[in-house]
């Protein structure tokens, strides 16, 4: 009995590694096995869109590139009951490091470029993967980074290329030069293009899909006409553009009210959409559930901001852009215009919209910009007026290349108002932000410097990684 | 009234005093005896009367009654004595001879006096003792002594140890408690002790069966220590332990057990997080040893490890955090020890160093509190009742600005932005009642919690089997307006038992408790400090929140009543159970087993009904409730091998063993929205959408082999070898197990005989020091594992799943190891009447498991890592016991005990290139604030101006190089200082606290700029006044600002230098007076007791800090609470 109990004891002494083995838990997947079957490898790239899709994300709402960068230009005019400064030091041009106000871009996107980092690593190595699968995940995840790092360069110049998940390594790295960036951002647009395929998929990537809910062919083009026109590559932008344009049996111009609604209502202008999934609020949209002012007025939590009033004033009393996509409100007395592109803000309504992330308006704007730079005057023009007609407006009578530019200016900021902050990016890639703000940063109770142009890196960031630098004017 | 009876009560002396016949008569070869050290009275025994009242009691407890209140020792047979019948007795102040003819009747026992003792024997067995007496003689021969040893309540003490004095011999008892010496000389004198009992010196003539009734401890250096798997005293450890015992932890009427520790125990930091109840708790054992997570101890209740923190899927609503690690950003509140009932504590001993930890090797590198519940005790049934009622109340506010100041810094503000008020301006702009004047802190702070809390508990039990259960009632509100309330309910038992042979032994006890915490889920503490002062009615006429909405139906202020219709409510079960088995295999050896099991489970349910919200977010923003659970539960198996034996002067005690654990943690997170009215938020079934925020499944496992070596020379020498092989499942498979091992050694110089001869003050004196490695494995599960986890979707994207990281993986985690180096010195005066400790340890972390900080270009703000850095706590710990006097009736006693602490980062490689060049500074504190210099305000602008790193004036700062000012924030010098005085049947006792800190002050303002109005806040201390108002105005606070355009300028200046300065405290922390009935009067109501007491807790701060609270340290945090209670205790 005795030596019984002296042999278990013993036993049970015995340090064993199979006593502190552990099962991975059971309610996650591990970086070994997530890209091993095509639904799981394909949910980390859904991921990536249901969080963007998400309220407080980059895409959309109260954190969004539109709030932010409309804030930041002359589109939107900031409720004056705000008190929160990050919205306050957008408005003014006023960010600062030391409120940690004008990082929300920064912070939101490189935890999503982790992500397409470790796509392109983990899918790129899986074996396991249906090989339409593996490709088309591939190619959306280099058009992801490509969509991420435009955004990113473009608000803070310089910024650290990040191409892989070793942190050891990222954790150090110091700002790449912007046209380094570009040129990553070509690269992966390119291959995103030879990746993906030309239809819309569904969520098995295998079927096609009446939504258009997933970035393919079409829309790693349109973002690389982008941003050969932000190049000034003028040519490239415009062979780009085509190859939309060319396409008329995927995309035409809606009515002016079916713009954004979602693709599979008809919407053939949309090029890529996002679908709101993961919020407990459900909506349509974040852009209409915070920028429609109900009866009862703006207020500073979450109806905060309204339409400028040079913007409103900027449109022809007949053009139905105005009519259409901007609405009003009065409120003791006051009249509050707002961005009405997206109608639907109730909750619980059934989902007749989408938030449009880019779509094909765009595109005519991209060439006949591109046109008219390279002098082809009646392309620009028919590119122009084909936007004018949507709008109701008549077509241009402007004919040299100068001012033409100017009318697509100024049609762009009429366009593609609050629709992720293509008026900022416009004025600072035409040199026009310092003439511009220098008048409306006044109005907005700030004072303007060109430094302003680029929002500052994260204090936290700076301190964690002493490689970084700060961007001018910013302490 | 006798001042001291020094030089009484020691045994040796005692044994000397005694007559000639009285030694010749413990020739007696029959007579088992007792011998009793108390102090000896200096009136002779004929003069003297006794009085003894208890029903169903042994003659043996009667004997040793009458041994105290006379110093007369008795001299019996065990085995006859154990045989009588028990006696009850009512006897009062009645002479000795008719007391004992009382109790000897019909039992067939006379006896008879000889000098101070009382032999007890058969009747008519006088004579034949005389005889044999004087026939035996002075015998020169050698002789056997056979013996057995006891305790007061006749259980068999076993391993109680006997040694020959000035021979080699000596044995330990077996597990009848018996023992036999062989081949000594007559005239021997032989020392019995036993861990926890006083030690007795007996002198053998001749052979003798003899009981040795050991009386337990009095003296704090001989009373039992808990150390882990086993007991130490004072005396003769080699660590280092704090403890404190049930009578402290009584006295104060707290909820939390670790709160009754507070300012009591060296080495260790307490605070609170807020005044709720159950709010959160942290600890801190010799410092901060990790730089921003893992510093909790291990905590051990009953032999089973208990969780340091809840689960990160409670959100604990206004519970405070206990200084816990953010687990994926989410830090859970509250703290798990409130789910324990102070009441049923017996002691909770701390264990600081390496000697005293290194057996639980990778878990107590913040050192171990081990808790150890109550147990029965042998005797009749006898019932507690403990009531107390009370009242807790805020009892420091702020002072703030009055309406009046408040308008005038409002319209300055603005005129100094060149602006006129706003229509959101409704402070100034007319909207609001300018000529209201509220007090805020009165108004949201200013109630009165009130506190009911009862213990009942029945303990009893015979030599072999006792046995206590008890249970508890608990309810408590708070000073928030509204009828929020924690209720707690809670059921203790324990039983222990041996079989008849004395092998088998098995302990089983069993802690359950129930609480339901109903509170806001804000705390309003802000708000009562922000509001403005001349902000509208909290409620309308009609009873309804008052939104005081303007003309287009929008609120005008966030009323922060409506926090108080935003329900928060917790529920908590909590088991604790645990099962002690040991079988003596042969003299000496024992195995053990240590069986335990763990459940703590919590529900939570936040509600934000529309009735709680500003009218126009009531359309945009859907019904809410948020419902969460956690379950933590664990078991554990630990058998053991314990061996204990006597070489001569040698002791050796060797322990082997093995840790064989699993925690479970399941819990959830819920959302529910889209309910269709108010009333129906607390029923998941109503709500549209259900959206799961976060599920946490993990296990831990963990696995160890251990073992201890004690080697004790003649109580002179003492040495400690402890080992421990670990494994957790917390790291990578290359990394699992890891060797942790400590020395410990101590001499006892007062035992040389060299130094006893020439010492008469110093009673006791001891060095002791220790050296050995611990760990750390405080670190989330699967933090070396890639984990993508399901992200919750409300309308999942194009109807498929989506997955997202959790967090960044690394591989290559490894254990985190602390390296202990302690020395102490531990000495007594005066016959042990003041007891010194001293400690100074040096303890150093490194490889240090953290989240270590990445910028968030890699992906993630943090990655678990093992740290390069080396943190250095040096800890100077000083502990001084002194009884002042030691009368019949009066009675003082004096702790105090300080600790000097020092922590200091001592390396860091390669610093000045990883995440934290700018954070952390070689040979600094780690959490130094590094801090602007403030320079003023410039006379011309009325702006801030500080130094920057030139030494150059500016107003504009690089937030990275300009911090050339570093402060330490963490306390300095802390400790209490407690008084007990009893005189006759009072009792009164008080305990300061003190802790030396410096902190930020609230000199330049509340949380926005002067001047900021924002949701009906902007009020400001009345430090504020002396702000710029024109240029050349020499001011230290800047311009009023009323747009947040200098709202950069008062970050600067809130991190500036000048924001912080001493936040020092002393505070009387409890006091509490007792009486208890006498005697006599009780008696004729027959019962055992009545006490009637009154407790104070937090009742005087005496402090510079112009915060609230100078040990919450928080603008948003309730304060501690002043607590008064009186209550009944009733014995039968």
């Amino acid at each position: 009995m005795k030596i019984i109990f002296i042999l278990l004891l013993i036993a049970g002494m015995s340090s064993c590694s199979k006593l502190v083995e552990v099962n991975p838990p059971s309610t996650s997947l591990t970086g070994s096995n997530v890209y091993s079957s095509d639904a799981t490898a394909i949910a980390v790239v859904t991921g990536i869109y249901a969080q963007l899709g998400n309220q407080g994300d980059i895409a959309s709402g109260l954190k969004s590139i539109s709030l932010f960068c409309g804030l930041s230009a002359d589109e939107l005019t900031l409720y004056s009951g705000v008190t929160s400064f990050s919205y306050i030091d957008y408005y003014r041009n006023s960010l600062s490091v030391a409120l940690s106000t004008g990082s929300d871009v920064w912070a939101g996107a490189y935890p999503l470029i982790y992500l397409c980092n470790s796509v392109i690593s983990g899918v790129g190595a899986s074996n396991n993967l249906t090989p339409a699968v593996k490709t088309e995940l591939l190619g959306e995840a280099l058009f992801l980074r490509a969509f991420f790092y435009f955004y990113l360069t473009n608000l803070y110049g310089d910024v650290p290329l990040v191409l892989s998940t070793n942190y050891k390594q990222n954790a150090q790295m110091s700002r790449t030069p912007q046209a380094q960036v570009y040129q990553q951002i070509i690269t992966d647009l390119t291959n995103a293009q030879n990746l993906l395929s030309s239809n819309y998929l569904d969520g098995t990537l295998l079927a096609t899909s009446p939504e258009r809910l997933r970035p393919n062919k079409w829309a790693a083009t349109a973002l690389l006409a982008r941003v050969y026109l932000y190049m000034q590559k003028w040519s490239d932008a415009e062979s780009q553009a085509d190859l939309i344009i060319n396409d008329s049996s995927m995309f035409r111009l809606s009515k002016i009210d079916m713009a954004f609604l979602r693709a599979g209502l008809g919407n053939s202008e949309a090029i890529w959409q996002l679908q709101s999934a993961v919020s407990a609020v459900v909506t349509n949209t974040f852009d209409a559930f915070i920028f429609v002012i109900p009866s009862s007025g703006l207020n500073s939590v979450s109806h905060p901001v309204y339409l400028s009033q040079g913007l409103v004033q900027s449109f022809d009393t007949a053009d139905l852009r105005r009519t259409h996509w901007v609405d009003s409100v009065v409120v003791k007395g006051i009249v509050y215009y707002f961005p009405y592109k997206y109608k639907v803000s109730a909750i619980k309504t059934p989902v007749s919209e989408y938030s449009m992330v880019m779509r094909l308006g765009e595109i005519y704007l991209i060439r006949a910009e591109a046109r008219a730079q390279q002098g082809n005057i009646a392309g620009a023009q028919a590119d122009l007026d084909a936007i004018r007609a949507r709008a109701g407006v008549s077509n241009t009578n402007v004919n040299d290349q100068i001012s033409l530019l100017a009318v697509i200016a100024h049609e762009r900021r009429l366009e593609l108002f609050t629709e992720w902050g293509h008026r900022w990016l416009d004025l600072k890639r035409t040199q026009a932000v310092d003439s511009i703000m220098s008048v409306a940063t006044p109005n907005k109770g700030g004072t303007w410097n060109p430094d302003w142009e680029l929002f500052p890196l994260p204090l936290t960031d700076l301190q964690s990684d002493n490689k970084l630098t700060q961007n001018p004017g910013y302490n | 009234m006798e001042i001291s009876n020094l030089g009484k009560g020691l045994p040796c002396a005692t044994w000397k005093l005694l007559p000639q016949q009285v030694r010749r008569a413990m020739r007696l070869t029959a007579i088992l005896l007792t011998v009793v050290c108390v102090n000896v009275s200096a009136h002779s025994y004929e003069q003297q009367t006794v009085s003894f009242s208890g029903k169903n009691v042994s003659l043996i407890k009667v004997f040793s009654s009458i041994e105290r209140q006379t110093g007369i020792s008795f001299f019996f047979n065990y085995a006859i004595v154990e045989k009588t019948k028990p006696v009850t007795l009512d006897l009062r102040n009645v002479e000795m001879d008719e007391l004992l003819g009382i109790v000897l009747r019909g039992q067939g026992l006379s006896y008879y006096k000889s000098g101070k003792t009382i032999f007890i024997v058969k009747d008519g067995d006088q004579q034949k003792y005389s005889v044999q007496n004087d026939a035996t003689g002075v015998s020169k021969d050698k002789i056997n002594v056979k013996g057995k040893v006891v305790n007061e309540e006749g259980s068999p003490l076993i391993g109680a140890s006997i040694t020959v004095k000035d021979g080699n011999k000596s044995v330990l008892t077996d597990e009848k408690g018996s023992f036999e010496i062989k081949n000594i000389p007559a005239n021997s004198i032989i020392i019995i002790s036993f861990v926890g009992y006083q030690k007795q010196i007996v002198n053998v003539d001749e052979v003798g069966k003899a009981v040795i009734v050991l009386k337990q401890a009095t003296n704090i250096l001989d009373q039992a220590q808990v150390i882990a798997y086993g007991y130490t005293t004072q005396r003769l450890s080699t660590s280092n332990i704090s403890s404190i015992r049930s009578a402290d932890i009584e006295r104060q009427p707290v909820d939390n057990p670790l709160l009754a520790m507070e300012g009591r125990v060296p080495g260790v930091f307490i605070a609170q997080a807020n005044g709720l109840p159950g709010s959160g708790v942290t600890i801190r054992v010799q410092g901060q040893n990790s730089i921003n997570n893992g510093n909790d101890p291990l905590y051990v209740i009953d032999g089973v490890p208990y969780t340091s923190q809840m689960l990160a899927t409670t959100s604990g609503g206004p519970l405070g955090n206990s200084g816990g690690q953010p687990l994926n950003n989410a830090t859970p509140g509250g703290n798990p020890l409130s789910y324990i009932n102070p009441a049923d504590i017996e002691r909770i001993d701390v264990l600081k160093d390496a000697d005293a930890t290194a057996i639980y090797g990778s878990r107590a590198a913040n050192g171990a509190i081990l808790i150890t519940t109550k147990t029965g005790k042998a005797g009749n049934a006898k019932t507690d009742i403990n009531v107390y009622q009370g009242i807790g109340q805020v009892s420091h506010k702020l002072h703030l600005l009055n309406t009046q100041q408040y308008l005038q810094m409002r319209h300055e503000a603005l005129a100094n932005d060149g602006l006129t008020p706003a229509p959101t301006d409704y402070d100034v702009n007319g909207f609001w009642d300018t000529t209201r004047n509220t007090d805020w802190q009165k108004a949201l702070l200013g109630g009165t919690a009130q506190f009911t809390n009862a213990n009942a508990s029945v303990s009893g039990g015979n030599s072999s089997t006792q046995y206590l259960v008890g249970g508890m009632f608990r309810y408590a509100t708070t000073v928030f307006p509204g009828s929020f309330n924690d209720k707690k309910g809670g059921l203790h038992f324990s039983i222990n038992t041996h079989s008849n042979d004395g092998k088998f032994h098995l302990q089983l006890s069993g802690n359950y408790m129930v609480d339901d915490n109903h509170l806001p889920q804000i705390d309003l503490t802000n708000s009562a400090l922000q509001l403005a002062p001349d902000a509208p009615p909290l409620y309308n006429k009609d009873g309804t929140i008052n939104w005081m909405t303007n003309p287009a139906g929008t609120s005008t202020w966030f009323n922060p009543i409506s926090n108080l219709y935003n329900l928060y409510s917790s529920n908590t079960d909590n088991l604790i159970s645990n099962a002690k088995l040991g079988y003596k295999l042969i003299k000496g050896l024992e195995i053990k087993a240590n069986l335990g099991y763990t459940n703590l489970q919590t529900n939570e349910t936040s509600q934000s009904p529309d009735y709680a919200k500003p009218p126009e977010l009531r359309s945009s923003t859907p019904l809410t409730a948020v419902f969460s659970n956690s379950n933590i539960n664990s078991w554990i198996a630990e058998p053991q091998l314990d061996y204990i034996n006597v070489f001569g002067k040698s002791k050796l005690g060797a322990l082997i063993g093995s840790t064989i654990e699993q925690q479970t943690s399941n819990g959830q997170k819920i959302t529910g929205t889209g309910y269709p009215a108010d009333q129906l938020l607390g029923s998941l079934a109503s709500a549209t959408t259900v959206i799961v925020n976060s599920t946490i499944a993990a296990v831990y496992k963990y696995n160890a082999l251990f073992g201890r070596l004690n080697y004790n020379f003649d109580d002179k020498y003492l040495i400690d070898l402890t080992g421990r092989r670990d494994g957790s499942s917390r790291f990578g498979p290359k990394n699992q197990f890891h060797d942790f091992e400590a020395i410990g050694i101590a001499w006892i110089f007062t035992n040389e005989g060299f130094i006893k001869k020439n010492s008469s003050f110093m009673s006791f004196g001891k060095i002791r020091g220790s050296y050995g490695t611990t760990g750390n494995d405080q670190i989330g599960d699967y933090r070396y594992l890639d984990v993508y986890t399901p992200l919750s979707q409300a309308t999942p994207y194009q109807n498929t799943s989506a997955l997202t990281y959790l967090n960044l993986p690394n591989p290559y985690l490894e254990w985190e190891e602390s390296r202990k180096l302690q020395f102490g010195l531990d000495l007594a005066f005066l016959h042990d009447r003041i007891i010194f400790n001293g400690t100074y340890a040096i303890n150093r972390s490194s490889n240090q498991l953290l989240p270590y900080n990445l910028p968030i270009i890699t992906g993630y703000y943090n990655v678990t890592e093992n740290f390069p850095a080396t943190v250095e706590n040096r800890s100077l710990e000083l502990a001084l016991t002194s009884t002042n006097i030691r009368a019949s009736k009066f009675n003082w006693t004096t702790t105090v005990n300080a600790t000097i602490p020092r922590n200091k980062l001592v390396a860091f490689p390669n610093l000045a290139n990883s995440s934290y060049s700018y954070s952390y500074v070689i040979g600094e504190p780690i959490n130094v604030v590094q801090a602007f210099h403030y320079m003023g305000v410039n006379a011309q602008t009325g702006v801030y101006q500080f130094s920057d790193q030139h030494g150059n004036i500016t107003t504009s700062l690089n937030l990275l190089t300009d911090r050339t000012k570093r402060i330490n924030i963490l306390p300095t010098i802390y400790g209490g200082l407690e008084n007990r005085v009893t005189y006759g049947d009072f009792d009164l006792n008080f305990l300061f606290q003190f802790v030396k800190q410096i902190n930020s002050n609230l000199r330049f303002g509340n949380v926005n700029v002067p001047g900021f109005f924002s949701d009906g806040n902007g009020n400001q201390p009345t430090s504020v006044l002396g702000s710029w108002h024109q240029p050349g105005d020499n001011a230290k606070i800047m311009r009023f600002n009323s747009n947040g355009s200098l709202a950069s300028s008062f970050g600067y200046v809130t991190s500036s230098d000048a924001a912080f300065s001493d936040a020092s405290f002393i505070r009387l922390k409890n006091v509490s007076l007792s009486w208890k009935t006498p005697d006599n009067l009780i008696r004729r109501i027959h019962m055992a007791y009545i006490r009637f007491y009154v407790e104070g807790q937090n009742l005087i701060t005496i402090t510079k800090y112009t915060g609230l609270d100078p040990e919450t340290l928080s603008l948003n945090a309730l304060p501690t609470l002043s607590v008064f209670t009186g209550g009944v205790q009733l014995g039968f």
